[in-house]
């Protein structure tokens, strides 16, 4: 009996000694990663506005920022017809606390306000950690503030369907010489398409996914010419030569079946994402928003469903050295410096600035996260350490919307072959884009 | 019970009041848990009561805006849409919400709105052009039919709002054409949210949504992620489609509720109804299934004191238990002591009389043999029935200590009725005559002759109640008698009525339950001349219940008592033989001259008496008075049958067969070898078999079954078996001649010698003879047999030809 009690009671002693460790380690943890810089008793409501129908990678940062401050409740909601609802928003009796803008909304007087309205994340009180943000995504304005918190980041290439490759004894490849050897063995194969896409206008449409990040090269390399572009001159069409002889010469080499994608890919997101999971397109040209779209979705597709295979985001290679990595931010976050909730929407901003919860976001969405960290999603570990000098950010280039439309119809147009590269060229600034 | 069988089914007990009161809790809790999420239904059904009332109230209200604007139009005074707007601003009261009027007929989606632009306090303009809350309306002016937006973004100020619609008619003043608008009455989500506050006081952290058709949120509870609920549900719920589209459909149907995972996959609360009005509209009530638990009424704290007490009371019981077990062990160690000492004391009693007991016994065994005097034999007689007595005394002792121990097992063998009944009156009837007692003996002639069954048992029973019969009967007489009647329904048994009567002293009726109590004697003081161990009853009772029988008893206190049973036996041979009540001579079964038997015996007597038992055997017996000389002889000399002792000085009988069962070296291979031996306590059989015997005989020797052994185990062609002699009874009035001739015809035949015709009579009473042989004077009643007389002169007949004349006699009748 007594040699029993003795037992427990070591038994006991150990437990605790073993949990006080455990507790101890993971206040320790917490502690390096947050620490609230307010009474975490605070009673608060927080919205943030923005143009995703469906947040649930933020909501569930929401959550996660409750384990911090319970007693609060954090909403996100869609603004229909975002563009003229956001201002009238923020000067409303309901104006929210977070905000979504986009790059293009910068020095546009209509959106003015919205830029008026945001809080200096830079500002050192706040202590938002603002360096996990890859520099190029970083965006400083007049006087090296920054207002916006850069969520997502985006991109433009390629699905991969990594169990071809292996079962082909292949590697991706890196540059566009390897891209044919790739393709006339996988076309040997009996891939007759080894490459396929959504033959569309849209960003995420073959002609912009293969081409434009040479054609952003281009710009990035020579900006004089920039202004140009984006008055529609068309002496400035000449820049988009390079990118466009080389869709041609991809196109016209058989590699990708432009009839095939028109017929099998209606759009350009769901049916590129549901024809992928086919698993018998090695190649799939798309975005980084289309490849958001994978996760959810494999679940939906039967055929990955009774044979999931892997894959990956690559960076399609249409560049003899290799391919271009554009590196744009897909979400930017603005706090609304006139909140209710100052503090505590500053305190949120300060919890989400952070490599780990910026990367689970992105996860959880499966867009690219905008921080340094590339690790927690294996679809783009293939973008951690890209070459510096075939990267492009967004601050590389200024091309407004106008004159990428351009491109992307003169792309469309030569992979279609209703216009010759020289066209293209010389119509620039006059290329029908609707 | 071995005590770990008490501690598992102390633990058993323990665990089962646990299982049947978690059970009981779970019950409760399940029960519990029920009520819970019936309240909760019906806490969603009257907040969707609450909404559907409102919603309704603001339909009104937007009904009343186009109600009047449309009467206007009717009457043929049209509103512009300025003048209708002007009406709204003038009839609304809240400043929250706003009424917005708009073309549709040109597809513009335009028009102006009571309130301002926020960004241009100047700007009363609104379109809706670009956000897509109209499709899939019907907008039909019908009073009370509800005709709600999804919640969307008004234009004017960004907030969340939800819009009331109505048709209007309206007049263009440019053109004077009546023009066909949407009256919008604009209510802020948050003036719906306003209205679940109430819910805060009963379920603290319920989230409550309203969904549309497709799942689409107008309301959105905190914890549902996603901006659809059927979205939610399914990111988190993983299942086939069919199982899902079940779900969705049975949430579009009615009113319930289901569990479901949250994001944290938490198991989750929610009800669902749809709102009235509003087909397409759904209300879902959301609760964490721990808040919905937290009431339960299982008091978890008692379950748990409950428990713990058990389980002190387990371990209180195991201590006491232990406790009680010390104690108890002792007990039976110093019970086991005890009865190791009776064993022990029952065996050296047993022992140490029969070893006595078998010289007494067999010497007086070999005087009734040789003897011829009348009065030797008489005395001898009563040596022998003294001498029983006190066997049947330790016998009844070391049976009753069988019995006691569950060591008694009934042995079956064949068995002749016939000798056992001739045993049986031969023992009992001398001493009824010796008590002046009348014996009557009623034996019925078709009892089979040989029937399978325990001899020695039946044989004990029926001694035991003509023994006490003898006994308790001081005057008149006994009447034993055996009848057989076929058993019903078995064709090879027999039903045997055992009955004895006797004049007695009777039993009283309340004394009767005493008769079969062990060590009981009745009326004691009484009695107490009356040897008995009070013993023989309660062994007989033992005996016939063994057998599936049992005694009946009918007694008349000082009149006299019926002891009888049934008795089913097996019946070998139906022919029945006759009875004849006598006293037989000792005749030799057997000879077996060329036989050699190796006694030991460390008892010179015992040898001596084991000896002159199988004299007339003509067998060459040697005796060995200990182990070592056995072992020496053994080695030595080829015997046919060695019968050893056990309890021997020096080496003990079983050491002896041990080194014999060793030994390689010795012509006696495969010898058997019978346990001769004093020591009959329970279990002994069994123990001298295992130790390697062949048979176990005990002392004091019973002649017939040592004859049986020999039989049994000698070779066939060494027995010689010997018929036996015809009986001859010799009268003559010279005894000197009487005695010559009878010692001449002794040597073929059994003589028997009478002086007188009376005395020829009063012999042929009680024995059998199959030839008188008398002198020619010699006169006898009229009826007795001549056919079996001879008659002679007995003065001058010589050897030769009185044999001869006898010889022709039984050849001529042979």
């Amino acid at each position: 009996m007594r040699k029993c009690i003795r037992l427990i009671l070591v038994v006991n002693l150990v437990a605790a000694l073993g949990l006080g460790a455990v507790g101890c380690g993971k206040d320790k943890k917490e502690s390096k990663a947050f620490s609230p810089k307010y009474d975490t008793e605070t009673e608060y409501r927080l919205s943030v506005v923005g143009t995703y129908s469906n947040f649930e990678s933020l909501e569930s940062t929401f959550e996660r920022f409750y384990t911090y401050y319970p007693n609060g409740e954090i909403t996100y909601t869609y603004l229909d017809d975002y563009r003229n609802t956001i201002e009238p928003a923020l000067a409303g009796t309901e104006p929210p606390d977070i905000y979504v803008v986009q790059p293009w909304m910068y020095k546009d007087p209509k959106f003015a306000a919205l830029f008026d309205s945001a809080e200096e994340l830079s500002d050192a009180d706040l202590e938002i950690n603002l360096d996990c943000i890859r520099p190029g995504l970083r965006w400083e304005m007049e006087g090296g503030k920054i207002l916006t918190l850069p969520v997502f980041s985006t991109s433009y290439g390629m699905l991969v369907n990594q169990d071809i490759f292996e079962k082909e004894h292949l590697e991706v490849p890196k540059n566009y010489g390897e891209l044919k050897s790739v393709c006339d063995k996988l076309k040997a194969a009996g891939y007759d398409s080894p490459v396929m896409g959504a033959n569309t206008t849209t960003t995420p449409g073959i002609g912009y996914a293969f081409a434009y990040p040479m054609f952003a090269k281009t710009v990035a390399d020579d900006r004089e010419i920039e202004d140009r572009l984006n008055n529609l001159d068309a002496s400035a069409g000449e820049a988009m030569r390079a990118s466009l002889e080389r869709l041609k010469e991809f196109v016209d080499s058989g590699y990708i079946d432009i009839a095939k994608c028109t017929a099998e890919i209606e759009d350009d997101y769901n049916a590129v994402i549901m024809r992928f999971f086919e698993g018998d397109v090695p190649m799939m040209l798309c975005s980084g928003d289309v490849v958001s779209g994978t996760k959810k979705r494999e679940s939906k597709s039967d055929a990955f469903v009774a044979k999931p295979f892997a894959y990956g985001f690559y960076v399609a290679p249409s560049g003899d050295e290799g391919g271009y990595y554009m590196d744009s931010t897909s979400l930017l976050f603005c706090v609304n410096k006139n909140s209710a909730n100052l503090d505590l929407t500053n305190e949120f901003v300060r919890f989400l600035t952070s490599e780990e919860q910026l990367g689970i976001m992105a996860q959880d969405k499966r867009l690219i996260t905008s921080a340094t960290d590339y690790s927690l999603d294996e679809v783009y570990a293939s973008l951690a350490d890209f070459p510096k000098e075939r990267t492009i950010s967004f601050r590389d280039t200024e091309i407004l919307d106008t004159a990428v439309k351009q491109f992307r119809a003169a792309a469309y147009a030569i992979a279609n072959g209703d216009m010759t590269v020289n066209q293209a060229v010389a119509n620039y600034g006059t290329i029908p884009t609707d | 019970m071995k005590k770990s069988y008490i501690i598992i089914i102390n633990i058993l007990i323990v665990g089962l009041i646990l299982f049947f009161i978690v059970k009981y809790a779970n019950d409760r809790a399940t029960e519990s848990n029920r009520a819970s999420i019936a309240s909760f239904e019906k806490m969603t059904t009257t907040t969707e009561q609450i909404i559907a009332n409102y919603l309704k109230d603001e339909q009104h209200l937007c009904d009343i805006w186009s109600n009047y604007i449309n009467r206007s139009a009717e009457a043929g005074t049209p509103m512009t849409i300025d003048e209708a707007i002007s009406f709204i601003r003038k009839a609304k009261i809240s400043p929250e919400i706003s009424g917005h009027l708009i073309y549709i007929d040109d597809g513009s989606m335009s028009g102006i709105s009571t309130n301002a632009s926020t960004t241009d306090p100047s700007d009363y303009s609104v379109n809706y052009s670009q956000i897509h809350i109209f499709e899939n309306l019907e907008i039909s002016n019908v009073e009370g039919v509800i005709k709600l937006t999804r919640a969307y973004t008004n234009p004017l100020n960004g907030v969340q709002s939800i819009a009331f619609l109505n048709n209007v008619k309206i007049v263009d003043r440019k053109t004077d054409k009546l023009r066909d608008g949407l009256i919008i009455r604009v209510v802020p989500v948050s003036r719906l949210e306003q209205k679940l506050v109430f819910l805060k006081g009963e379920y603290e952290k319920v989230e409550i949504s309203l969904i549309d058709w497709d799942g689409d949120y107008l309301i959105h509870g905190k914890s549902l992620k996603n901006s659809n609920f059927y979205e939610y549900f399914r990111s988190y719920n993983p299942m086939s489609t069919q199982e899902y589209n079940r779900i969705v459909d049975t949430i579009r149907e009615g009113i319930g509720s289901m569990h479901i995972q949250n994001s944290k996959g938490e198991d989750c609360v929610i009800a669902y109804t749809p709102l009235r009005g509003l087909d397409a509209w759904h209300l879902i009530a959301y609760i964490s299934s721990k808040e919905l638990t937290v009431n339960r009424s299982i008091d978890w704290l008692l379950l748990a004191i409950v428990s713990v007490g058990l389980l002190i009371l387990l371990y209180f019981n195991l201590f006491i238990l232990h406790g009680f077990n010390r104690k108890l062990t002792v007990a039976a160690e110093a019970a086991n002591q005890a009865n190791e000492a009776k064993s022990y004391f029952l065996s050296t009693m047993s022992h140490d009389i029969r070893t006595p007991m078998n010289a007494i016994i067999g010497m007086n065994e070999m005087i009734r043999r040789n003897s011829h005097e009348k009065k030797i034999q008489e005395y001898s007689e009563q040596i022998q029935n003294a001498g029983n007595t006190l066997l049947g005394i330790i016998n009844d002792i070391l049976d009753f200590s069988k019995i006691e121990a569950g060591k008694m097992e009934l042995i079956e063998v064949d068995y002749t009725p016939v000798t056992l009944l001739n045993d049986l009156v031969n023992m009992v009837q001398n001493k009824a005559e010796e008590k002046g007692l009348a014996f009557q003996l009623d034996v019925d002639k078709k009892i089979p002759g040989m029937l399978r069954g325990d001899e020695i048992r039946i044989k004990q029973v029926i001694t035991n109640i003509l023994s006490n019969a003898v006994k308790y009967t001081k005057e008149g007489g006994i009447v034993f008698s055996v009848t057989a009647d076929k058993a019903e329904g078995k064709a090879d048994e027999v039903i045997l009525h055992v009955s004895v009567s006797d004049t007695g002293i009777g039993i009283k009726k309340e004394d009767l339950d005493k008769l079969f109590v062990a060590f009981e004697r009745i009326e004691e003081t009484k009695n107490r001349n009356i040897e008995g161990t009070g013993l023989g009853m309660a062994i007989a009772q033992s005996f016939l219940h063994m057998m599936d029988s049992k005694l009946q008893v009918e007694s008349e206190y000082g009149k006299g008592s019926t002891f009888s049973f049934d008795l089913r036996q097996q019946v070998v041979d139906w022919e029945p033989k006759q009875f004849q009540s006598e006293r037989t001579q000792y005749h030799v079964p057997f000879t077996a001259p060329e036989a050699r038997i190796l006694v030991v015996d460390d008892s010179e007597i015992n040898l001596k008496v084991f000896v002159s038992l199988l004299n007339e055997t003509g067998m060459q017996i040697e005796t060995a008075d200990s182990g070592e000389t056995c072992l020496s002889l053994f080695r030595r000399n080829h015997y046919d049958m060695i019968f050893l002792d056990h309890m021997m000085p020096g080496k003990d009988g079983i050491e002896t067969l041990k080194e014999m069962k060793e030994c390689q070296d010795t012509p006696n291979r495969g010898t058997p070898v019978i346990c001769l031996t004093a020591n009959a306590v329970s279990g002994m059989r069994e123990m001298y078999l295992d130790a390697g015997f062949d048979e176990y005989l005990t002392k004091p020797i019973d002649t017939g079954r040592l004859e049986q052994l020999l039989l049994k185990y000698l070779p066939s062609n060494l027995i010689t078996e010997v018929t036996e002699k015809h009986r001859i009874l010799l009268v003559g009035s010279n005894i000197a001649r009487v005695k010559q001739v009878a010692e001449w015809l002794s040597e073929h035949y059994q003589v028997a010698v009478a002086k007188s015709a009376e005395q020829a009579v009063a012999y042929l009473k009680k024995h059998e003879t199959q030839l008188i042989v008398a002198e020619q004077a010699c006169e006898f009643p009229i009826g007795l047999d001549e056919a079996g007389m001879l008659r002679i002169c007995l003065e001058d007949i010589d050897k030769k030809e009185i044999l001869s004349q006898v010889n022709e006699f039984f050849d001529g009748r042979d």
